[in-house]
């Protein structure tokens, strides 16, 4: 491989090369795109969960100023299902039948001149319903139970021999309730229509799979379609599948023969674009005295929608985080008349990790045991259901090193012993043990003949600083100074990048961006191979490096040359590469696939008379593999920490019992945490470049937030003695 | 830098309007004046500060995440006063002095404050961030920024879903060493 | 949103008699309330009469008394240095109210008028509001009850009042001026509001026209103290799970006067009367406070989903006495 020699490009915290669009306002995101003729869609809702459609009246809609279509499922042409995705299937098309699955579906689309035009009008449209009574608790016996829905459900050893075997028991029922991801940015679609080809900025994080989508669903070819997101406004997952408001808005301009712009509001996306759904899950844990596990027992319950999927394995973290001989995991689903769920930051991990790393806390508690031994003691070399080493794991030095950097030796375990004055203090942590995402990607490497090079892939930045550590990264792989390369993305109409998801775009992107680098040295290799005047004539691709702009021969930086020199003497303008990565088997090469490690520290302060909760510190220790950009990797796990402290404490999608209507969707009533809810906070990033791919990193989007809640609550115990085993942690709960 | 694309055109005032509003909308004569330019725009009186500014003036550095005045992103500021555009009817709002992001710095500078949100990484997804960043102005201005509480307290009516707050103090506590 | 005319006023008494004669004619001062109801459709005024280039803002001082123009905004008054000095309570609750982006916006007048956060009355697809559709009964009794209330209620409303300042104003014996077709009249704020009993959608003795033109707040005596706790999930931006504003004056560990009022709990900002006559007289201790709390919540009617509340606002009640009593003047 070509030695790296210019490594100061990547790792310290280069400020994000969007910076100053974001600062200026002149970043711009898809609700901030238009059109000539531009005209507005506003939807309609079901304000029934179940039933079907008797009547629906849009006469007065019709005429009402500026209208210029309202499309119903009367109206609406039959279009193609969604394709099956590697997130699984699409979403139900919309508008194919009468029938109504959830409060809040979509259920008529009015397009007028202006966006107070469309919505006033979309006021005026009457519906008839044939209601049925609908299913909305997961407890609900009448509704349909989906087992084992992954096949994912594991059992290995004997787990009622290790309960005989075991000293002590723990356990119970933990319940987290539905999430909504509420990206800040109002998730939006503008699509414009021209002939047959189309043109669609849309709020999403995989352009490629919006592209797929509605070629799929309206029957025309891929070629034709180019999908624009270069700013996303946030997403959290409620950007990673093609929802119904994406289609009805292109049809919507299809009918119109417009560019049609839709913005959900506020409470659509509480119903239009996913959540994390509601769970219970039952955990025992047994351990001997000396505090040796001898089994787990883990089952998650979690609510569906009636005809979608989501992926969410909540009790599969309990078959891969410690060396125990006895674990039975099993997930199964129940249909309910609800919106459709999806992943939200942390899917499954979020949910789980707060029952399994709790539960950990009572055992340790009933042991006398330090948290942070118990976890040490079970602490597990090898992946439990591969048996094989782990391509990188440093969780040990997050446990040891975020103690030490908390100071969690000042730790007394009893609790209630701690106090500030008034208020109540605990120490609580939590390990994390993300596990590994990688699907494949591609990237297109070019070098300009004024030495500066241009690097692109249809991912998209979501918040989470690709454009800056992918400038890094080529910038790296070139032997450039950053500010030579561009890197671009977040057009369909560049190279193949899936989802950035499942904290896994950094490590698929990261290695194609790299393969595309190496492929481009190569064919400058190739175009000198013959060159008497090329001191890099006949040199292989494992001889030569890069630094300032030149090739030459490692050992010998005097044997060398710059890219414009061979650019010019050979009359080209530039030179150019594809790159793609494929992810490693997840025992590929004698090794178990690692996805991030973490484990986190958190003080709380209890007014115990109140029922006021605060969170003090938190110290977040990460094994992220290579970190390619200290700064933003940085922003990743403090975000994700915010997010876990709202997951802890605040965030609870609430529907009403008798009608499945979400009661409190807008951001006066489901609460995220603001500014004065969250401390400052320490992140250290321990352990070293992952073996499992070139480039080393694990992705680090997610582990930020899995753990946190459960850090909160075992403080919360330590600070009061209480144990709270249902989120979110509110003064009602611990008056 | 990442380049925004040529091919599409920017929002501008024929974008929402050239099509022709129906007669029996009522609209109103508005005279706006933003980042000290006058703008005289007939609209249907129902037309936002927020969407007069960014679908009739195409200054769409202000940012709709809630249109409920519960979230921020839109903030502006009217005669040097933090307001949420969202629930500023544009009409009531003619002959006060709005300024948005893009008036913050016109000459192409960066203001301290925006340079300081670059340096402390103090956004992720970016759309909050006009909206911070013209508070976080305004705080300075009230007298706000002393104390690490005030921060927390007085910037806690702009959400940040990426959570990037405790770079936003910093952002905030560095511009204001700077004077 | 419906279509409505925009109407520029210039005079007050124009202003009053336009909306007077129109029954479809609404206010708009800082919009913060009003313009946020008219986009979720709960309110569809015809006609949209701008009051604020009215000269109604402006405050004014006595020796006894602060007169608020009604369009001064939260934070104006706010950063009026008798209100921080000689009423710490409005202060506080001024600035724990909103962000200050609303309270830019918001006026002082509107924010006594602000209405009910409840989200069956905010959102028209809920059928059952009596507030909104008299007669149509109550979703929330049987919805998701955290943040409604739990004194005053009936069974045809259990939607609360949320405004903070207007608990301390509450409990100072606030007047409203208010300017109608027929000429002025003063109302005390205590008697402003109306709880819902069987008429939800009747909040206030303001008849259709009527505007309120300033508010005159009491000062309190020079050896008060007083100050407001708002209790609620977030550590800020949020409305009130309960909230309690005291004024006391205290004679050799003796309450010679009390004032007490209640948010988060009432239909209306609550002032706790009973709990006043406890306290009056009686020695500064955790006895007389607990039994001042108690009083204070005597009257509550909970259900399942605000049963803490009963709790949380006697403590948080308890706290601001402690806090008040305990307090260097």
């Amino acid at each position: 491989m070509t030695t790296l020699e210019a490594a100061r490009a990547v790792g310290p915290g280069l400020d994000r090369v969007d910076a100053p669009m974001k600062v200026t306002g002149k970043a711009h995101y898809p609700n901030d795109f238009g059109y000539p003729g531009l005209v507005h869609a506003a939807l309609v809702h079901s304000t029934v969960a179940a039933g079907r459609i008797r009547g629906i009246d849009t006469s007065a809609a019709e005429t009402a100023p500026g209208v210029q279509a309202v499309i119903t499922h009367l109206t609406a042409p039959r279009l193609e299902p969604g394709p099956m995705t590697l997130l699984g299937a699409s979403p139900p098309t919309p508008f194919q039948d009468d029938r109504i699955l959830h409060h809040g579906q979509h259920i008529a689309i009015v397009v007028a001149s202006s966006p107070e035009q469309a919505r006033h009008a979309a006021s005026l449209v009457r519906v008839d319903y044939e209601r049925s009574e609908p299913l909305l608790d997961v407890h609900d016996p009448r509704a349909t139970v989906v087992e084992n829905p992954w096949g994912l459900d594991s059992d290995r050893g004997d787990v009622d021999a290790g309960f005989a075997a075991a000293d002590v028991v723990v356990g119970g029922t933990f319940t987290t309730p539905d999430n909504t991801n509420n990206p800040l940015g109002l998730m939006s679609t503008v699509a414009s229509w021209n002939g047959d080809s189309l043109t669609v900025h849309d709020s999403t994080q995989w352009p490629h799979n919006v592209r797929a989508t509605l070629a799929a669903v309206f029957k025309v070819p891929e070629s034709g379609i180019r999908v624009l997101a270069p700013y996303v406004g946030g997403g959290f997952g409620a950007g990673l599948r093609v929802w119904p408001h994406v289609i009805l808005t292109v049809l919507a301009a299809r009918q119109v023969g417009k560019p049609v712009k839709l913005v959900l509001t506020r409470p659509e996306m509480f119903t239009s674009v996913g959540h994390r759904p509601d769970s219970v899950q039952q955990i025992r844990i047994g351990a001997t005295r000396a505090g040796d596990l001898t089994a787990i027992t883990h089952e998650g319950l979690s609510s569906v929608a009636m005809e979608d999927d989501d992926y969410e394995p909540v009790s599969l973290c309990s078959a891969v985080s410690y060396a125990c001989p006895n674990v039975r995991t099993q997930d199964r689903q129940v249909r309910l008349n609800i919106p459709c769920p999806g992943s939200m930051r942390g899917p499954a991990e979020g949910q789980g990790n707060f029952a399994l790393e709790s539960a950990l806390d009572e055992l340790a508690h009933e042991l006398g045991m330090d948290p942070v031994e118990l976890r040490l003691r079970n602490y597990c070399e090898e992946h439990p259901l591969l048996g094989l080493p782990w391509s990188s794991k440093a969780l040990r030095d997050c446990y040891l090193q975020g103690a030490e950097r908390f100071g969690w030796s000042r730790r007394d375990p009893r609790p209630g012993s701690m106090r500030d004055g008034r208020w109540l203090v605990g120490y609580g942590m939590a390990g994390v043990s993300y596990p590994h995402y990688q699907v494949p990607c591609q990237a297109r490497a070019s070098l300009h003949r004024d030495g500066s090079a241009d690097v692109r892939s249809a991912a998209t930045d979501i918040g989470t600083g690709t454009y800056t550590i992918m400038t890094q990264l080529s910038a790296e792989q070139l032997g450039l100074d950053v500010s030579r390369v561009h890197f671009d993305l977040g057009d369909s109409d560049m190279p193949y990048a899936p989802q950035a998801g499942g904290s896994g775009l950094t490590s698929a992107l990261g290695n194609a961006v790299g393969a595309a680098c190496r492929n481009l040295i190569r064919e400058f290799l190739d175009v000198v191979k013959d060159d008497a005047d090329s001191p890099l004539r006949g040199a292989a691709p494992d001889e030569v490096s890069v630094s300032g702009g030149r090739i030459h021969r490692t050992g010998a930086p005097d044997q060398g040359e710059s890219y414009t020199d061979i650019l010019t003497r050979h009359g080209l303008e530039e030179l150019s590469a594809d790159g793609r990565s494929t992810p490693p088997q997840p025992d590929g090469g004698g090794m178990a696939t690692a996805g991030a490690f973490g484990a986190k520290f958190v003080e709380v302060r209890v007014d115990p008379d109140l029922g006021l909760l605060r969170v003090a510190r938190v110290v977040s220790a990460i094994d992220g593999g290579r970190i390619l950009n200290e700064k933003t990797a940085t922003s990743q796990i403090v975000g994700g920490t915010v997010g876990g402290i709202g997951q802890a404490m605040f965030e609870e999608t609430a529907t009403d019992p008798g009608t499945g209507r979400i009661a409190n969707a807008t951001f006066g009533d489901y609460l995220v945490a603001v500014n004065a809810d969250v401390p400052d906070m320490e992140v250290i990033f321990v352990g070293g470049p992952d073996r499992a791919t070139p480039i080393g990193t694990k992705g680090v989007g997610e582990v930020g937030l899995v753990g946190v809640a459960a850090a909160v609550a075992n403080a919360v115990h330590h600070a009061t003695g209480r144990r709270i085993r249902s989120l979110p942690i509110t003064i009602d709960q611990l008056l | 830098m990442p380049r925004n694309r040529g091919a599409m055109t920017q929002v501008d005032a024929a974008g929402a309007t050239s099509t022709g509003a129906a007669p029996e909308v009522p609209q109103v004569e508005v005279t706006l004046t933003v980042n000290d330019t006058e703008h005289h725009l007939r609209l249907d009186s129902r037309v936002t500060l927020l969407d007069a500014l960014r679908d009739h003036l195409g200054l769409t550095g202000a940012k709709k995440g809630c249109d409920q005045g519960a979230c921020g992103a839109c903030t502006v500021m009217a005669d040097g006063k933090r307001v949420v555009a969202c629930l500023a009817l544009a009409a009531q709002y003619e002959g006060r002095r709005i300024t948005t992001i893009e008036g913050l710095a016109p000459n192409g500078e960066l203001h301290p404050m925006q340079a300081a949100f670059a340096r402390h990484d103090a956004f992720q997804c970016g759309y909050c961030t006009p909206g911070q960043i013209m508070s976080a102005v305004s705080l300075v201005a009230e007298g706000r920024a002393g104390s690490e509480e005030d921060i927390r307290e007085f910037m806690s009516g702009n959400l940040c879903r990426c959570g990037a707050y405790p770079n936003i103090r910093a952002a905030i506590r560095d511009a204001l060493a700077e004077g | 949103m419906h279509p409505f005319e925009y109407v520029r006023a210039t005079d007050s008494d124009q202003a009053v008699a336009v909306v007077t004669e129109d029954p479809s004619a609404s206010y708009l001062a800082g919009g913060t309330t009003q313009l946020d109801l008219m986009k979720d459709g709960v309110l569809d005024p015809d006609r949209l009469v701008d009051i604020t280039r009215l000269p109604l803002g402006g405050i004014s001082h006595t020796d006894s008394s602060i007169r608020v123009g009604a369009l001064t905004t939260m934070e104006e008054l706010a950063a009026d240095p008798v209100v921080r000095e000689r009423l710490p309570f409005v202060w506080e609750a001024l600035l724990l109210g909103a962000s200050t982006q609303l309270r830019n916006m918001a006026t002082i007048g509107g924010n006594l008028l602000q209405r009910a956060r409840c989200r069956y009355f905010r959102d028209p697809t809920v059928a059952a509001c009596n507030k909104r559709s008299p007669g149509s009964g109550c979703a929330a009794i049987a919805g998701i009850q955290r943040m409604h209330a739990i004194l005053g209620t009936s069974d045809h409303c259990i939607a609360l009042h949320a405004s903070d300042v207007a608990v301390p104003l509450t409990a100072l014996d606030a007047l409203l001026h208010v300017q109608g077709a027929d000429g002025t009249r003063t109302v005390p704020l205590t008697q402003f509001y109306l709880p819902p009993g069987d008429t939800p959608h009747i909040e206030n003795v303001l008849r259709h026209g009527e505007l309120i033109t300033a508010v005159e707040i009491p000062l309190l005596p020079a050896a008060a103290r007083s100050h407001y706790i708002k209790v609620r999930d977030r550590v800020s931006y949020e409305f009130a799970l309960t909230s309690a504003g005291v004024a006391l004056v205290q004679e050799d560990g003796v309450i010679r006067e009390a004032r007490v009022a209640l948010g988060g709990v009432g239909t209306v900002p609550w002032r706790a009367w009973d709990a006043e006559d406890v306290l009056r007289d009686a020695p500064a201790g955790a006895d007389t406070f607990l039994a001042a709390a108690r009083a204070a919540l005597g009257g509550a009617r909970p259900l399942p989903g605000t049963a803490f509340k009963v709790e949380l606002a006697q403590r948080t009640l308890i706290r601001t006495l402690e806090t008040v009593a305990g307090a260097e003047s």
